[in-house]
This record gives C-alpha cells, sequence and structure tokens, in this order.
C-alpha cells in the first residue's frame, strides 16, 4: 500500500508561503541581485562598455582610481551636500506638516492627497516645471524680487553655484515631503489617544503634549523617516541630470548618480562605474543596517 | 485511426513547410530618431522595398533623439543591437573604433569599390567613417551651421541686417550689445547666444581659428596654443553674466526661440534644417522674408579662416547581424538613400551626393550658398573615442568661467589636466 505523505497544517502554510514568495524572490534574483553582483565583479576589471573583447581583471585598480581622482572627490563632496541639505528640511518640514494635519479635525485627507501629489509625478515632470520657474525671467525670480520690492534681479537660480544647489534641495523637498508627511501622520496616529487625553487632563497644552508626548512615541518613525530620506537622497539623479542638460553648470551638481552616468554611458567605462555604484552601495548599506539597528533599541510599544 | 494517423502526418508536413517558408523572412531591425517628415517618407521606402524583396520584413523603430545615443549603446552593449541605426556621428565613431559596425556592401548596393562610392558623393563626406580604408556608414545628412538673422529685430535697434551683420566675434558681441533688452540683470531679447553643449561642433572651431588644437596631432598632448583657449574662455566669460551679460546657458535655447519671432531672439545658430522647422513653427515668418542667414563668423586677429565643424548622421550595419540580414540592411539604406532630393524637400537634410548638389533645384533654396560657402571653410567635426568626455569637460570650463567666475587661467589648467588624464591613460 502506498503511504502519502502526510503534512502538518504548519509546513502546508509554509508551502503556500514559499508559492507566494517565489516570484517575488525571482524578480529580485533578476533585476536586483543579479545586477549588484554583476556589478561587484565587474569593478574589478576594465571594460569598455562597446568593446567585444573580454574584460582585463585589474584588481582594485578601479578603486585606487577613484580614491585619487578629484572628479569622484567632487562627486563625493556633491552628494554629501545635496543630501544633508535636503534631508535635514524634508525631516522637519514633513513632520510639522504632519502635525499640522492631525490637529486639523476636517480635510485630513484632502491635506494629505495634496502633499502627496508632487510624489506621484515623474522626476523629469517635476524637474521640467522647476526649470521653467528657475528660468531668469521665471516666478522664481518674480517672486523673490516682488518680496524684496526690486526690479530686475537676477538670483541665478541655475547658475550660481550655492543657488543651484539649493534649487535642487527645493526641487527634492517639494517632490518628497508629502511622501514623509504621509508616514509621519501614520505614525501620530499610531499613538494611542488614551495618553493624548491623559495629558489633557494632567493640564497639558497642545505644545507640551505635543513635545512631551507625540514627539518621543514618535522616534522610530523619525529615525525610519531619516533614514529613508538619506537613502532617497544618496540616489539622487534625474533633478541634477535634468538641470545640466538645460544649460546649468555640472560642477556644483555632480552627484554620485550622475558621474556613475556619465563614466558608463558617455564614457563606456562600465568597469569604472561599477566601482561608484559598489562604494555608494556600501554606503547605503551601512545607513539601512544603522536604521535596522537603532530602530530595534528605539522600539515602543503600548500596553 | 489509418485517416487521423494521415491527417496528423499531413498536418506535420504542412507546418514544416510553413515554418522552412517563415525562416526564409528576413527581418530588419531598424532604429532612428524621431522626425515625423523623415517617417513619412522612410516608411514609403520601407514599403516599396519590401515589394521589391517580399522576404524581407523591416521594423522601423522611432526613438526620442535624446535617448537614442543610450538606448542603442544599451543594446549593443547586451549584443541585441539593431541591424540598421543612425547616430550623431561623435557617438557612432565609438561603434566604428570597436569594430561594432559592418564594412559597407559595396556590391549589395551596386558599387564596385570604396572609390566608386566615394565618387558619388561630396569630397571629405566619408572621412569620419573610413577606418583601415573601409567604409563604414552612408550618410543620411551632412549638417553645419550658420547664423540666422531677424532683420525686423536689427532694423527695430537702429541696424541694417544687410550691411551691419556680424563678420566677426568682436562684431557679435558689439552688436549683440546694441541687440539686448534688459530687466536689469534679466534678459528680456538676445542679440545672439551660443548652442552651449556642442562645444566640439561650435566652439573648438572658435579656438582653430586663433591657430589652437584640442590635442597635438599625435595624440599625445592636450591643449596646443594656450593663447587661443584663453582668448576663447575670456571672451565666453565677458559673454557671460559676469562680464557684458549678453546670454549664458541657463536661457532657453536660441534656436528654439528664435522661431517665435517674439522679439526675444535676434540671432541663432542652426543648420539648413532650422528652414523646415521655420516652416511648420511659424508659417508666416518663413515666408516675410524677415529673416536671412549669414557665414559663421571669426576672430578680427583669426590665423586660420574656420567655420563651424559639419557633422553628420550615418546610416550603420550592426557587425553581429547575420550576413543575410547586412546585406538586406545596405541595401534598404542604399535604397532611402537613393531619393536626396526628397530628404531635402521634405526633411531639410543634406545628403551629399554629387548629383543633387550639382542641381539647380538645390541651388535654388533660401542661402544654400551660404552653408555650402561655410562647409568649403570648416571640416568635420573632432572625432575622437573620448570625444563626448573632452565635449563635457570644454563645457566644464565655460561654464567655470561664464557662471561660476572662474579665471581663464584656471579653468584652462583644469581642462587640460583632465584631457591630458585621459590621453595618458589611453
Amino acid at each position: 500500500m502506498p503511504r502519502t505523505k502526510r503534512f502538518s497544517m504548519e509546513q502546508k502554510k509554509a508551502r503556500w508561503g514559499w508559492i507566494f514568495v517565489t516570484p517575488s524572490l525571482v524578480f529580485f534574483a533578476v533585476f536586483s541581485f543579479y545586477p549588484i553582483f554583476n556589478a561587484f565583479y565587474l569593478s574589478f576589471f576594465r571594460k569598455n562598455l562597446l568593446s567585444l573583447k573580454p574584460p582585463a581583471f585589474i584588481g582594485f585598480g578601479n578603486y585606487t582610481y577613484l580614491f585619487s581622482s578629484p572628479l569622484f572627490k567632487e562627486s563625493v563632496v556633491n552628494t554629501a551636500i545635496f543630501t544633508f541639505g535636503t534631508f535635514v528640511p524634508l525631516l522637519v518640514l514633513s513632520l510639522i506638516l504632519a502635525a499640522f494635519i492631525m490637529s486639523r479635525k476636517r480635510f485630513q485627507k484632502f491635506y494629505q492627497m495634496v502633499l502627496y501629489s508632487p510624489a506621484a509625478l515623474s522626476s523629469v515632470v517635476a524637474a521640467m516645471i522647476w526649470l521653467l520657474i528657475f528660468d531668469p525671467r521665471g516666478l522664481a525670480n518674480q517672486g523673490l524680487n516682488l518680496l524684496f520690492s526690486t526690479s530686475g534681479v537676477n538670483y541665478h537660480w541655475l547658475s550660481n553655484d550655492t543657488m543651484l544647489r539649493l534649487s535642487t534641495i527645493i526641487v527634492y523637498v517639494w517632490k518628497y515631503v508629502g511622501y514623509f508627511t504621509v508616514i509621519f501622520v501614520a505614525g501620530i496616529g499610531a499613538i494611542p489617544n488614551t495618553l493624548h487625553e491623559a495629558a489633557l487632563i494632567d493640564g497639558a497644552d497642545r505644545w507640551q503634549d505635543f513635545w512631551h508626548i507625540t514627539f518621543p512615541l514618535l522616534k522610530p518613525t523619525t529615525l525610519l523617516v531619516s533614514v529613508m530620506a538619506m537613502i532617497q537622497c544618496l540616489k539622487t539623479f534625474s533633478t541634477q541630470y535634468l538641470f545640466t542638460t538645460a544649460g546649468a553648470p555640472r560642477q556644483p551638481i555632480n552627484v554620485l548618480t550622475l558621474n556613475i552616468y556619465y563614466t558608463a554611458i558617455k564614457d563606456h567605462s562600465i568597469g569604472r562605474a561599477s566601482a561608484m555604484s559598489v562604494l555608494l552601495f556600501l554606503v547605503m548599506l551601512v545607513f539601512t543596517w544603522l536604521q535596522l539597528r537603532l530602530s530595534r533599541t528605539e522600539e515602543v510599544t503600548y500596553m | 485511426m489509418k485517416r487521423l494517423s494521415c491527417l496528423l502526418v499531413l498536418a506535420l508536413v504542412m507546418s514544416l513547410s510553413l515554418g522552412a517558408h517563415a525562416a526564409k523572412v528576413i527581418e530588419i531591425t531598424y532604429w532612428t530618431h524621431t522626425d515625423d517628415n523623415r517617417t513619412t517618407i522612410e516608411n514609403k521606402y520601407i514599403a516599396e522595398f519590401e515589394k521589391m524583396y517580399p522576404d524581407v520584413k523591416v521594423k522601423r523603430v522611432v526613438n526620442e533623439a535624446s535617448k537614442m545615443g543610450d538606448l542603442v549603446l544599451t543594446a549593443f552593449s547586451a549584443n541585441r543591437g539593431p541591424d540598421l541605426f543612425n547616430l550623431p556621428i561623435e557617438q557612432e565613431y565609438g561603434y566604428i573604433m570597436q569594430n561594432r559596425v559592418s564594412p559597407v556592401d559595396y556590391a549589395a548596393i551596386g558599387y564596385k569599390n570604396a572609390d566608386a562610392l566615394k565618387a558619388d558623393y561630396m569630397k571629405g563626406t566619408f572621412e569620419a567613417v573610413t577606418k583601415g580604408g573601409k567604409i563604414y556608414g552612408l550618410p543620411l545628412e551632412l549638417t553645419n551651421w550658420c547664423i540666422y538673422i531677424n532683420k525686423k529685430i536689427f532694423r527695430s535697434a537702429g541696424l541694417d541686417p544687410e550691411k551691419d551683420y556680424p563678420r566677426t566675434w568682436e562684431q557679435m558681441a558689439d552688436i549683440s550689445e546694441k541687440l539686448v533688452i534688459r530687466n536689469g540683470d534679466i534678459i528680456m531679447r538676445r542679440g545672439f547666444d551660443f548652442r552651449y553643449p556642442y562645444y566640439l561642433v561650435s566652439l573648438l572651431p572658435m579656438v582653430e581659428q586663433l591657430g589652437g588644437q584640442l590635442i597635438s596631432d599625435d595624440g599625445k598632448k592636450a591643449i596646443v596654443n594656450d593663447q587661443a583657449w584663453l582668448k576663447v574662455l575670456k571672451f565666453m566669460k565677458e559673454w557671460g553674466p559676469h562680464g557684458r551679460n549678453l546670454g549664458s546657458p541657463t536661457y532657453p535655447a536660441p534656436r528654439k526661440i528664435w522661431n517665435k519671432d517674439n522679439n526675444d531672439m535676434a540671432m541663432c545658430l542652426s543648420g539648413f534644417y532650422q528652414q523646415g522647422r521655420l516652416r511648420i513653427d511659424n508659417p508666416a515668418f518663413f515666408d516675410s522674408k524677415e529673416w536671412m542667414v549669414v557665414p559663421f563668423p571669426k576672430f578680427k586677429d583669426a590665423v586660420k579662416d574656420v567655420a563651424c565643424s559639419y557633422y553628420g548622421h550615418f546610416l550603420m550595419v550592426n557587425a553581429q547581424s547575420s550576413k543575410d540580414k547586412q546585406e538586406m540592411a545596405w541595401k534598404l539604406a542604399q535604397y532611402m538613400l537613393s531619393h536626396p532630393m526628397e530628404y531635402l524637400e521634405v526633411v531639410n537634410i543634406i545628403i551629399p551626393r554629387k548629383d543633387m548638389l550639382s542641381s539647380k533645384e538645390f541651388k535654388a533654396n533660401p542661402y544654400m550658398d551660404v552653408f555650402m560657402g561655410d562647409m568649403d571653410r570648416g571640416h568635420s567635426v573632432f572625432l575622437h573615442e573620448n570625444g563626448y568626455q573632452f565635449e563635457r569637460f570644454i563645457g566644464d570650463a565655460v561654464q567655470a568661467v561664464m557662471l561660476s567666475n572662474v579665471s581663464e587661467q584656471q579653468a584652462l589648467a583644469t581642462l587640460r589636466q583632465r584631457i591630458q588624464e585621459v590621453l595618458d591613460e589611453q
């Protein structure tokens, strides 16, 4: 008599779990893990993207070149300026906006939708809109001239080094502030009302309630948002790319991703571009590890 | 049962024969950039070609011009490049150097050899696509830029366009000063402005006018004749917001707004194709005779008379395509290009075939003499495997002096160091 193998309920669940997860795993393996491993591999070779010759192994040659390259250093500095210049206002503004939305009795969803809408917009479209605004004859100059009661002052949004960096930061904050606001809204919404009610009974005003109840309990969300924002900023590309193709100088906004693109696609040096990608990946990996580690220590549970 | 078996065998034989027939069909993939006028005539030629060769199917894929280079490169790097394609020659040069494209199949296109092919085209047409005596592309267009002038704007500034148009770069700056209208620092109307990203086509000839070169003849030394470079960089600095404030790369592209005749752009640098676009964008202005074309200026103390460089798009065939596909792709390219007059009339691009260039119809086109005169004064755009990298470095130098107020000496030192590093690495 043939023996039929009997699975326990747990095993059956696990089997179905694998069936559901497998397509995603295959997708990630093909479109994420393979390119990552391939980039690691290629970073040790000299390879022209167009050449049919096999890549030449050069060990850490690409890495040693990068660490002595002024252009690479320039990209690292630009990326750092952009990342820190963007993630701080992103974090502060999204927290303020989330607190504002949660303090409203009506139209909470509407405010979220309005703020979130730029995030749904393609980065290319967003950059194009802002290019028109930052045009010397555009709204940005007109607005500041109106504000300062001046006439015809060109604030060089797309040409002066500092203003150009500020312009890219403005575009990014505008585009992603709604996205992080929604995360903060969810975080604030998860704090039990009983805590706020207890604080109010104890005589706390709204400001004290925010600083002593909401803000400390939002630590995990704040951490999550700050790391997510930082990683997002490190990956910035479209804004800088479109601004430079529209005539803005490359040097002040030549971030790592832009440098990777030019090195691989325009200069055909895929080995060197892979080495840059690996370094960027490692930086992001460190931030992710930090997030996971810190979020474990900052976990908040409501009994 | 027997009947069923017979039916199965019959079906198998039929499917095999159909399969054999299908295998005979040669599908050629042709990638090109967007141009509605060209699409219309090329679709017609493709239909005619497919009629002439019933076993050939052509798949014409249109890509955005700005993305075309990246798409073709990505496809080739994955060994999935199209059978036939066109790109600007500066990009195609790398494909020739890396043996990714096949030499022209002279027999397939009805020529005995390379010399016979060259004999049908303008002198120098194939210089950019020749390696080891073999020709690697057929010219879809050859373009050079001259100065388009809006006569009304000239007159509004008290200038006579026929007499006062700029012959030298010094005059160009002075005349632009008369034409420019500003609201404070903000330019509302420009006299002239450059085509900033295309430094190899239009800025390098300015350096050459003064005796400078990007790299030495032996290809080992970056920047020849510092004085020539410094003068051009100084000129650009003076042109920008830290100098006479006549223009800047951050204002809209001149040739796009010139067509609108909105009193915001008096002169722009563009090719013969601008007329075709003007005819579509602004037919009233096109017919008004209120515009004219003049030659590319030179510096007052120029040591060489060099006009804007000409560049081209060449049809090329993937070296990895099968032999029969390569042969048919060359035949298709040749068939399409055998209608140069239609390309000129409908698309406003010049296929430099001698029979067309010497025709009355060609010469009757507005300002064709100016374009052809400058073609004689100029040469093919600077070509190098790292050409795009060099162009970017020149762009950085120009932007540094114009927008970041860096000194010409410092910008030139950085430019030299960057280009030399690339040359040394080779």
